[in-house]
């Protein structure tokens, strides 16, 4: 009964990428080529933070020794198969560093600051950092979720033990390639700006909506009952992570705006200055609305975080709060009035069937629960 | 309650029988469940009837109360109370605020949670729990599980609890009795209560001793008074006349003290007009500064009669004489800022708008003692 059910879904998903391509397509031919990129990189970071996110919550289980998330793991690992994608997408974005980025413009030469930021921003280096960041996530990736789907096979508990030693190593690297991501491809945008909590805002974010995506992912298996030794007490504590995590995003984002504000330094408050006046006022009010007020007041009593309902408001919330902030990082460049018409709907279709595809593709591979892990009773059994 | 029974205690060795005892013996109704245990047994709270804490809804109250009570008092102290504009931001800016409401937040929802899970909840104070002086206590620290059914109101039956909890498996029964006052009040109760109030005083001042006098002294971190810094009143290195302070450029003249620009009370008189208009506020303002700063000499009606002893030998001015009346506004201005005879100059203590609302208020004075008839109808 359900496998016509999923072929629809498919199909639906396979139109809805092939006509975002044809439009995005005539994106590229139609609209200036800045608003192109632009789309481009938003929706390419909301795919590789989704994916980030979920690989870091799979070393995180590994780092702490948790249990209770062992039984849910396949859902990160498999929101991680947005990485090689993304990646790919970030690779394509290369060719739009020219038209977007303005430390590549020739004016560049005469900007004292610029000028003075050339040894980091030049497009060698650029190229360079975004191919060891790449090959460091791919390698990553492969280590944490290749392995896992081949343990299911082999049983092989070594493969727990070699994934927990490598864990601290993944954490200060994960920290290094993230901020050069967020330094380079996000406020690089705006070279004259500079923020030191730039790189920490981008991995809360990163952190959080990974933590999202893997509660809308456990809540949709559950419901069709492929997780069906998931518990209740096992997507509470999904909750309780994204509860302490929306306030730690609320904190960096909100720090970070806020000694900016005090200390009223032309060069950084520009930045905030033409985000939170003016026609993007509504947007800069949207992303604490979505990404903090409504998820924390749902999430903060028990029952939030046990009702299925709830959770997923919750989660949806923050997901879409993500992309608005993403939104709001970058499409600001673009004017000083938001632009939503008929490209970024165009674009938004293909991403997003493209996201879909890639991990309906990877819930194909190996089984629901990663069953060669020999935690897995163990999580199963845990008592909070 | 001197003497009776306080609970009925079942010892079990089993956390699934006493989850299942409990929920056999919840329904009779005999008394109030309780449960004792080394470990945190599952699914034993909701067997014994435990409900939901308020705890959490309280801290939630309290925490939204505190973050209202410290946006208000920012609001009133940087708005209200004491509007000080610093940075050039403005008096609300709530921005700077939310720091402070986090704290709030955060000191209220924990001095909440802790006290009111004492003193609330736990019903705090108490010499000892009665199960404390139970034969079981040690068993219940060590390796069993004691469902308690707890005695309420006289009805309780002891031996019907006893009962049930044998049928239910229990392996062994102990009656808990009452606690009594008797012992708690007693003389030697008293001294020991005395003895340990001492004892702490004596403990906390020889730590208090210990730290301040024994212990090195640990300078705090200075770093940011140390820094290289000009000191207003204070000599500096690092100017050539060897002063903190920078003199001010030739002809600086503060806010609203602008230069006379006459150098006599006469010349002003010929070259200067009241410019502010009389109004109710004006002379309001004029009765405010005359009466603070004139009339210690001049009288309160300005006669010329000081305020001050007789042992004062000066002779001030009478306003109210034919001379001064007939004094021009820009003279009595130019006197004040100036100074006349023993008179000192009031530029500095009085802003432009002041003195020209005093001189407002001196004709005032003058008009009310020389009233004309048309003025009284």
């Amino acid at each position: 009964m359900s496998a016509p059910r999923s072929l629809l879904a498919r199909n639906f998903l396979l139109a809805l990428t092939v006509i975002g391509a044809a439009g995005t397509a005539g994106v590229y031919f139609s609209v200036a080529r800045e608003r192109f990129w632009v789309n481009w990189l938003v929706w390419t970071l909301f795919l590789l933070t989704l994916g980030l996110g979920n690989l870091f919550l799979v070393a995180l289980e590994r780092l702490v020794g948790a249990h209770w998330s062992v039984p849910m793991r396949r859902v990160p690992e498999r929101i991680a198969s947005l990485i090689p994608l993304a990646v790919v997408l970030l690779l394509v974005a290369l060719f739009g560093v020219p038209v977007i980025f303005p430390w590549t413009f020739p004016a560049a030469a005469h900007n004292p600051i610029l000028v003075a930021k050339a040894a980091w921003l030049n497009l060698p280096f650029f190229a360079i950092r975004l191919a060891v960041c790449a090959a460091v996530w791919m390698l990553l990736y492969v280590f944490y979720v290749r392995g896992s789907l081949r343990q299911d096979e082999s049983k092989d508990p070594a493969f727990t033990v070699r994934a927990r030693r490598l864990a601290p190593a993944f954490m200060v690297v994960f920290f290094f390639s993230v901020t050069i991501l967020a330094f380079d491809w996000i406020s690089g945008l705006e070279p004259e700006w500079y923020s030191d909590m730039f790189g920490v805002y981008l991995f809360a974010g990163t952190f959080i909506s990974g933590i999202a995506a893997m509660i809308v992912g456990v809540l949709s298996l559950m419901r069709r009952g492929r997780l069906p030794e998931v518990q209740t007490k096992h997507v509470y504590n999904l909750g309780s992570l994204a509860l302490a995590f929306t306030v730690f995003f609320a904190y960096i984002g909100f720090a970070q705006y806020m000694l900016i504000w005090y200390a009223n330094l032309p060069e950084e408050v520009s930045w905030f200055k033409h985000r939170i006046e003016g026609a993007w006022q509504p947007v800069a009010l949207l992303l604490p609305l979505l990404h903090f007020f409504i998820p924390f007041f749902l999430l903060i009593g028990s029952l939030g975080k046990r009702h299925p309902a709830t959770l997923r408001i919750a989660a949806s919330s923050i997901l879409l709060g993500h992309f608005v902030n993403l939104y709001w990082l970058i499409f600001p460049v673009l004017g000083p009035t938001p632009l939503f018409g008929w490209p970024e709907l165009a674009m938004a279709c293909f991403f997003f069937g493209l996201g879909c595809l890639q991990i309906r593709r990877a819930m194909g591979r190996g089984a629901d629960m990663p069953v060669g892990d020999p935690l897995l009773s163990r999580g199963l059994e845990w008592q909070p | 309650m001197s003497s009776g029974t306080f609970a009925v205690l079942g010892l079990f060795s089993d956390a699934h029988k006493i989850v299942e005892a409990a929920k056999q013996i919840r329904p009779r109704k005999i008394g109030r469940l309780e449960a004792y245990t080394p470990y945190p047994v599952h699914g034993l709270d909701r067997a014994i009837g435990l409900a939901p804490s308020r705890l959490g809804r309280l801290v939630m109250l309290m925490g939204v109360v505190g973050a209202c009570l410290a946006l208000l008092f920012e609001w009133w102290v940087s708005a209200v109370d004491y509007p000080l504009v610093t940075g050039g931001k403005p008096l609300f800016s709530w921005q700077a605020f939310v720091p402070v409401m986090f704290e709030v937040t955060v000191l209220f929802a924990t001095f909440t949670a802790g006290l009111a899970m004492l003193f609330a909840l736990n019903k705090l104070p108490f010499f000892g729990h009665p199960v404390l002086h139970s034969r079981a206590i040690k068993d219940i620290t060590r390796d069993k599980l004691a469902l308690s059914i707890e005695a309420t109101g006289k009805t309780f039956d002891a031996e019907a609890a006893r009962q049930a909890l044998i049928d239910s498996g229990a392996e062994s029964v102990e009656i808990v009795p009452a606690p009594s006052w008797d012992r708690a009040l007693s003389l030697v109760g008293f001294l020991r209560t005395v003895a340990a109030i001492v004892a702490a005083c004596v403990v906390a001042g020889a730590g208090l001793f210990a730290v301040e006098k024994l212990m090195p002294v640990v300078p705090p971190m200075i770093h940011m008074h140390d820094q290289p810094k000009l000191n207003a009143f204070r000599e500096s290195a690092f100017f050539a006349d060897g002063s903190g302070m920078r003199p001010a450029v030739a002809g600086t003249v503060a806010r609203g003290h602008l230069a006379p620009a006459f150098a006599t009370p006469e010349e002003a008189g010929t070259l200067l007009s009241n410019p502010l208009p009389l109004t109710q506020a004006i002379a309001e303002r004029g009765r405010r500064v005359f009466n603070d700063h004139c009339a210690i000499c001049h009288g309160t009606v300005g006669d010329g009669v000081p305020l001050l002893s007789r042992a004062y030998g000066g002779k001030p001015g009478n306003f109210l004489s034919n001379e001064i009346r007939a004094r021009p506004d820009g003279h009595l201005f130019g006197v004040l800022m100036l100074g006349k005879n023993a008179m000192p100059s009031y530029a500095a203590d009085l802003d432009k708008d002041d003195r020209w609302a005093a001189v407002h208020y001196i004709r005032i004075l003058q008009r009310a003692q020389n009233a004309k008839d048309e003025d009284l109808q």
